[in-house]
């Protein structure tokens, strides 16, 4: 088998890659994936875990983790889609409204 | 629809309404006993009667008149003021019916420290053991008739300014609230009356005042109440350094202890007969000056004090008396109750403490108040002043001194809504408060000149007066005490007469027998004030004369209940000036 | 007499009660016509209450004399009881019970104090009657006034009656009070006004001090009544130094009651008040409540226990008096204004006797008992003369002003204008418009000349029997080893004797004698009622001194265990005249200092003085008017000497000195400057400090916390961004924590 440890870096490879887009793009959708990418990279991490240490728990948590990622990922386009209905854009550069 | 209502159909519904109410609010009151379990078997006449009835009154009559369609409102306002009057000598009866001893044996100067008149207690919260427990002595039943003097006072002075239909009944709710505080025998009721006396003021200055009202209620509400949080944070670290082991009565089941004041004092006692510092002599400290704080921002003291000046120039008529009368004495109240009762080795630490502050705000506050131009400001400094007595009183530690202090905060309670009725109706009038905008003014309002210089002499300290016998006990003491430094009041005293008679001097006097008006104001227009006016200043002027020709009336009670202090705290007081000293 | 006894609370309390009358009636009838007729707007209450106080009161003196002289010792004493109660921790640790009671206590001064202020109380609202209710500027307010003038007799009584320190300064206060009312009566005038507080401010500054010696003596003897803070045993128990103090103390308040140097000030201001007033508070009652109070100083000064301690205390009384004797004779040489000469007269006297007192503690206090209580007989009833004396004049002088205003009135509307105004531009108090009137107003210028002469200390009237006791009593201080600073006043006084002479018959000659100066003074005549009747009362009494002299009134007022001797009146009278005028001391020789200082004094006041007025003011009546007999050749002679002894004072009339004197020694302009220059502008500054500096404190608070908020809401940019980023730093220290904590 692959030793789990790579698995895990890989997805700390990941993480850093989605965190550094989630701070730096403009694009929302972008943003978006970025979070998908984080997402996943914990995904592997508690994959590189139950393999570790053979427990089912890491595959449970890796379970609802996907299941959530996706009704995050619906509920994001439909913010996004209202913010282009009313605003024309979709640069989270321009969306300002919760500004004091 | 209610302008197509007949005249006896709006009568049929409000009177429904009323008596809706009347019974509804009636029945939950008389039930009141049987929902809380009774400590003891007598007739309580302070929770229903003294502290419920306002309260609950006022409520309904705000709620009875906010309902009626717009046309209406207007119209409610002789009904509900009235209503408000009635109420207030109800209270007024039962709490002089007290006093003469006509319900029940009441003997107010046998009463030693933790004995109570009218003692009840029903059980409230009891997880946190906290307990709805009244109880009158000598100390607090002469607040507790001032109280219900000077509400009805201030509702027939203030009768014919145009307030509305909510004003009157404000003033019932702060003398419900103002009750609570005096016969509150446990710390969360007490707190809790404490910080309900701030909303009806609030609304009062808010809606009824000056020009910077806003900045004035703002302020006066943030400033006590932050002090009062410093406060609670006393009375809760107070609360939770009880012993769980000491109780026997079950209260407090969750947390062990209990807020109740007599348990308090109780365990104050056991730890000075044992000749320890109860709490320890750090905390007892620190939380002597925690409490202390609350209520000397209250008083007030120099230098928390300048919310005193703003608030009372914005404030109206009403809102001036029942503050200056009633509320800064809660400050001196609760020093009494609490900090002064549970930590006497605090206080004779910080004795020389209160002596500064005494004496600061005796001497600045009145120095400052030879400055001002505003009439009501001048008389809002000369309440800082006059308090610096009851400060000077109670650091003193005298008996006499206490009592002395106790009976200045009763005198000031009468003298003060007077002088500040006299500005109310001199703004009313003249519509100004500038001193020296006028000259004369006996002339076209004679009784207005008599009842300025007559509460101008009482507050000076004019012998036979009520405020003569509080400054000659209370200096008594204090050369006792500390010797030379009575030098300074009575440099006060001179200072006060100054500034008194320079302000009448400049409004009320002069002239060369015309009348001289503020600018914009025709000669016609000047005129005396109103019945009502009339009525309420004369009942505080036969008051005055009648607390200082026979002052033992109350001063037996207060001496009372100072010497009983003293025996009190003499167990640990003995220990110190044994041991310690 | 125990009947007296238990109506004597009576005495003070009818006429409290009768002013909430007089005030109630005044405000439900004003403007009624009978009101103002019979009712003289409260008058005719304010006399019958008087009248009744008056009887009530020669009852009580009655029975105090004849128990005296039965041989009880006891001062009449009426308990009324308790008023405060209270217990006082003492530094043993235990507690001590105390209170403060009211009481009525006789002894022999206060039973001449008793007899004088009820008597004049009586005679004065007599007089008001007379003065107050036919002037038209005082209609629809005599009320107030009468009203006013029962509570400062209720006060006066009040004092007078009291058992205990405490409520001697009660109704002194009181008094105050009516003092302030009724100097400020016409309030509507500024100098009235000013006036008023002026008088409340001065004595007020006098009360505090005394209110702080009062709390000393509470400290030391426990107790403020007279029983037991006069008690010797009690006295040497206490601290000497303290006692000191507080007589000190004690003194000060007396200065500024009896206005004496430096609480003078306010005295010749309160002219300003109606006449009645003038004569009733500032001649005969409340200026002497001060040398009541230092009457009663007298048992501590006696006491064995400070013998020798007190010299000083003694000394500064006496220098004070000296002092003020002197300046206020030479601020009256320039006074035009008739009631202002009286009112300087009136602080010389004063201080007359605050030497006397002087001279009689010293004495007691070093051992000399004898002398002591005869310069303290000598003073008290100096006391005495100079209050019948004082009152007559005020209200004669009342009645000059009185007549010379109507006679204005009548001239003005017999010219057919009736400028209101005019009142204002002719002051009718002012000597210059006077002159003449002797001719026209008899009975004033034999009330006013008897007055005179007594305050002058002419032989065999009233004054003469006290005055000289007091100058001698101060020139045998100073004679006596350790006493040797009392030249001084003594020196003083009697300078001041010969200013009396001078001043006094200054003013009568420029008011009665010579021509009218004025058309005014041509007119006046006589005609008010109700104001001769004191005056007529007052010079029998006056000149009936020397029947009191006979009776040993004084050596009566000085010692406290005397009696009067009724039985041996004629002998005792020649006993006086023998020691007044041939200075025969008790052991029957001639005593050399005294007889010169008692013929220097008669010479000075009686010659020197008159003499250089005369020549200076004096003058014959107009053609065709003729004075009364018996102050006909007064009024002669100073026309003879007036024509032949030219005399050019214009070298002291326009010197810096007169100057000085026509301002009073500037001493208003000090206190004034010493109030708008430096409290005012204090309390200005006071005032901004707590604006600007406490409340800045709060204000900054209040300011820092909205910047503070205004800072932090920064933070919320609005960018998704950001939060997203804020969100992950978060996180991210959360771990750490509960890492670092793990």
């Amino acid at each position: 088998m692959i030793d789990p440890s790579w698995v895990a870096g890989l997805g700390v490879f990941l993480f850093c890659i989605g965190l550094w887009g989630a701070f730096t793009r403009k694009n929302a959708i972008i943003v978006l994936m970025s979070i998908e990418l984080i997402l996943n990279a914990v995904n592997l991490n508690f994959i590189a875990g139950a393999a570790q240490y053979g427990d089912a728990t890491g595959w449970v948590y890796t379970a609802f983790a996907i299941a959530i990622a996706a009704a995050e990922v619906a509920i994001g386009l439909a913010i996004f889609l209202a913010m282009y209905s009313q605003h024309e854009t979709i640069s989270l550069d321009e969306v300002k409204l919760l500004k004091h | 629809m209610s302008k197509n209502m007949s005249k006896k159909a709006i009568f049929e519904r409000e009177f429904s309404i009323v008596a809706t109410l009347v019974v509804g609010a009636g029945a939950l009151l008389l039930s009141f006993p049987l929902f809380f379990e009774e400590a003891v078997g007598e007739i309580d006449w302070i929770t229903i009667p003294m502290v419920a009835f306002p309260i609950l009154g006022s409520i309904i009559l705000l709620a009875l008149a906010s309902q009626q369609p717009r046309g209406m409102k207007e119209k409610m306002a002789f009904p509900v003021k009235a209503a408000s009057l009635g109420f207030s000598l109800f209270i007024l009866a039962i709490s002089s019916a007290l006093f003469f001893g006509w319900l029940g044996s009441i003997d107010w100067t046998t009463l030693k420290i933790n004995e109570y008149n009218m003692n009840h207690e029903y059980t409230w919260i009891n997880s946190l053991g906290i307990s709805w427990h009244v109880g009158l002595d000598g100390l607090s039943f002469p607040m507790l008739w001032l109280t219900t003097l000077i509400i009805p006072i201030t509702m027939i002075t203030t009768w014919e300014e145009n307030s509305g239909w909510y004003h009157h009944p404000l003033l019932l709710l702060m003398e419900g609230s103002l009750i609570g505080v005096f016969v509150a025998l446990d710390m969360f009721m007490f707190y809790v009356f404490w910080e309900l006396t701030l909303i009806p003021m609030f609304f009062l200055i808010l809606k009824w005042g000056g020009k910077d009202r806003r900045y004035a209620a703002q302020k006066f509400f943030l400033y006590t109440f932050t002090a009062s949080v410093i406060m609670l944070l006393g009375l809760i670290t107070l609360y939770f350094l009880q012993d769980p082991s000491q109780y026997l009565i079950d209260r407090g089941v969750l947390t062990g202890r209990t807020f109740s004041m007599i348990d308090m004092t109780n365990n104050a006692q056991m730890a000075a007969n044992n000749g320890s510092v109860w709490l320890g002599e750090s905390m007892q400290n620190a939380l002597f000056l925690m409490l202390m704080l609350g209520f000397l921002v209250k008083l007030p003291a120099v230098p928390f004090h300048t919310w005193l000046p703003d608030a009372h120039v914005q404030a109206p008529t009403s809102g001036s008396m029942v503050l200056a009368g009633v509320m800064l004495k809660m400050g001196a109240y609760g020093m009494f109750r609490l900090p002064l009762t549970l930590f006497p080795h605090a206080l004779a630490e910080y004795q020389y403490l209160l002596l500064a502050i005494g004496m600061i705000s005796l001497v600045y506050g009145s120095i400052v108040c030879l400055g001002q131009t505003n009439l009501k400001r001048m008389v809002a400094y000369s309440s800082v002043s006059h308090m610096g007595i009851v400060i000077l009183g109670i650091a003193s530690m005298q008996p006499l001194g206490f009592a002395g202090a106790i009976f200045m905060m009763f005198a000031h309670g009468i003298i003060s809504p007077m002088l500040f009725s006299v500005c109310g109706s001199f703004k009313h009038h003249y519509h100004t408060l500038e001193i020296g905008s006028t000259r004369g003014l006996a002339k076209a309002s004679p009784f207005l000149g008599v009842y300025m210089m007559f509460s101008w002499m009482a507050s000076l300290g004019l012998p036979l007066l009520a405020g003569f016998v509080a400054e000659i006990t209370v200096l008594v003491a204090v050369w006792m005490t500390f010797g030379w430094w009575v030098l300074l009041p009575a440099l006060v005293l001179v200072i006060t007469a100054g500034y008194y008679l320079w302000s009448m001097q400049r409004t009320i006097f002069e002239g060369s027998g015309e009348v001289v008006l503020p600018e914009g104001m025709a000669v016609e227009d000047a005129r005396d004030i109103s019945p009502w006016e009339n009525i309420g200043n004369l009942l505080m002027a036969l008051l005055i004369v009648l607390f200082g020709v026979l002052p033992w009336i109350i001063w037996d009670m207060m001496s009372a209940y100072a010497n009983a202090h003293f025996y009190f705290n003499m167990g640990g007081l003995l220990n110190l000036v044994a041991g310690g000293a | 007499m125990m009947e007296a006894n238990e109506l004597a609370i009576l005495i003070p309390v009818l006429p409290i009660l009768a002013m909430p009358v007089i005030l109630f009636l005044g405000q439900l009838f004003n403007g009624n016509a009978k009101w103002k007729g019979f009712w003289k707007e409260g008058g005719t209450i304010s006399t019958a209450v008087m009248a009744i106080v008056f009887l009530l009161s020669l009852w009580l003196i009655v029975g105090h004399v004849s128990a005296f002289s039965e041989g009880s010792d006891d001062a009449i004493v009426t308990d009324v009881g308790n008023w405060v109660s209270y217990q006082l921790f003492t530094e043993h640790g235990d507690m001590k019970a105390q209170d403060l009671g009211f009481g009525m206590q006789l002894d022999h001064v206060s039973v001449m104090l008793l007899f004088v202020a009820s008597f004049l109380c009586l005679l004065i609202s007599i007089f008001s009657m007379g003065y107050m209710n036919t002037d038209k500027i005082n209609e629809n307010r005599n009320h107030r006034f009468y009203a006013e003038f029962v509570l400062f007799c209720a006060g006066m009584f009040g004092m007078v009656l009291a058992d205990n320190f405490l409520w001697l300064f009660i109704f002194w206060e009181i008094m105050g009070l009516c003092s302030y009312l009724l100097i400020g009566f016409y309030y509507e005038r500024p100098s009235a006004s000013y006036a008023a507080k002026k008088a409340f401010l001065t004595t007020r500054v006098g009360d505090v001090f005394l209110f702080v010696g009062l709390l000393i003596m509470h400290a030391e003897f426990g107790s403020w009544d007279f029983s037991v803070v006069f008690n010797a045993a009690n006295i040497g128990a206490a601290d000497a130094g303290l006692i000191k103090a507080m007589l000190l103390l004690m003194f000060i308040g007396a200065v500024g009651k009896s206005a004496q140097f430096p609480l003078h000030v306010w005295l010749p201001d309160a002219m300003e008040g109606p006449t009645p007033v003038s004569a009733l508070i500032h001649a005969a009652t409340m200026v002497n409540a001060g040398l009541y109070l230092v009457a009663r100083m007298f048992p501590f000064f006696a006491a064995p226990a400070m013998a020798g301690e007190l010299s000083d205390v003694a000394l500064l009384i006496a220098m004070i008096g000296g002092i003020t004797a002197f300046m206020a004779a030479a601020i009256a040489f320039v006074q035009k204004d008739i009631k202002k000469v009286l009112a300087y007269s009136t602080m010389s006297q004063l201080a007359y006797i605050f030497t006397g007192l002087g001279a009689s503690l010293w004495f007691v206090n070093n051992g000399h008992d004898e002398l002591a209580f005869f310069a303290f007989g000598a003073s008290m009833f100096h006391l005495f003369n100079h209050a019948m004396a004082k009152g007559m004049l005020f209200m004669a002088s009342g009645s000059v002003i009185h007549e010379m205003h109507h006679a204005h009135h009548h001239l003005e509307h017999s010219e057919g204008e009736h400028d209101e105004d005019d009142e204002d531009h002719f002051d009718a108090q002012d000597m210059d418009n006077m002159g003449g009137l002797a001719s026209r107003m008899p009975i004033t210028a034999i009330a006013m000349a008897v007055g005179s002469a007594s305050i002058i200390g002419i032989p065999l009237i009233g004054g003469f029997w006290s005055k000289e006791g007091i100058v001698g009593s101060a020139w045998k201080a100073a004679m006596y080893d350790g006493g040797g600073l009392f030249i001084i006043p003594a020196i003083l006084v009697l300078l001041t004797a010969g200013m009396t002479g001078f001043y006094m018959s200054r003013m009568w000659f420029m008011t009665f004698a010579g021509k009218p100066k004025t058309e005014v003074a041509a007119h006046v005549e006589e005609t008010t009622p109700f104001i001769p009747i004191p005056l007529v009362t007052l010079t029998i009494m006056t000149l009936g001194g020397i029947i009191f002299a006979g009776l040993n009134f004084a050596g009566w007022l000085g010692e406290n265990s005397s009696n009067l001797s009724l039985s041996h009146a004629p002998s005792h009278l020649w006993h006086e005249i023998t020691h007044a005028f041939l200075a025969l001391g008790s052991d029957g020789k001639i005593d050399p200092l005294i007889l010169i200082i008692t013929w220097t004094t008669i010479l000075l006041s009686m010659v020197i003085g008159p003499f250089y007025a005369m020549s200076l003011y004096g003058g014959k009546l107009a053609k065709g008017q003729k004075a009364h007999w018996s102050i006909a050749w007064i009024v002669a002679l100073s026309g003879r000497i007036h024509s032949s002894y030219k005399f050019d004072n214009s070298v002291w009339a326009e010197s810096g000195l007169s100057t000085a004197l026509r301002n009073r020694l500037y001493f208003d302009q000090w206190y004034d400057a010493l109030m708008l220059k430096i409290v005012v502008p204090f309390s200005y500054a006071a005032a901004w400090f707590d604006r600007r500096i406490i409340d800045g404190v709060i204000k900054g608070i209040e300011t820092g916390s909205q910047e503070a908020s205004r800072n932090i809401r920064s933070l919320t940019t609005g960018s998704a961004r950001d939060y997203i980023m804020m969100a992950a730093l978060g996180t991210l220290a959360l771990f750490l924590l509960i890492w670092g904590v793990a």
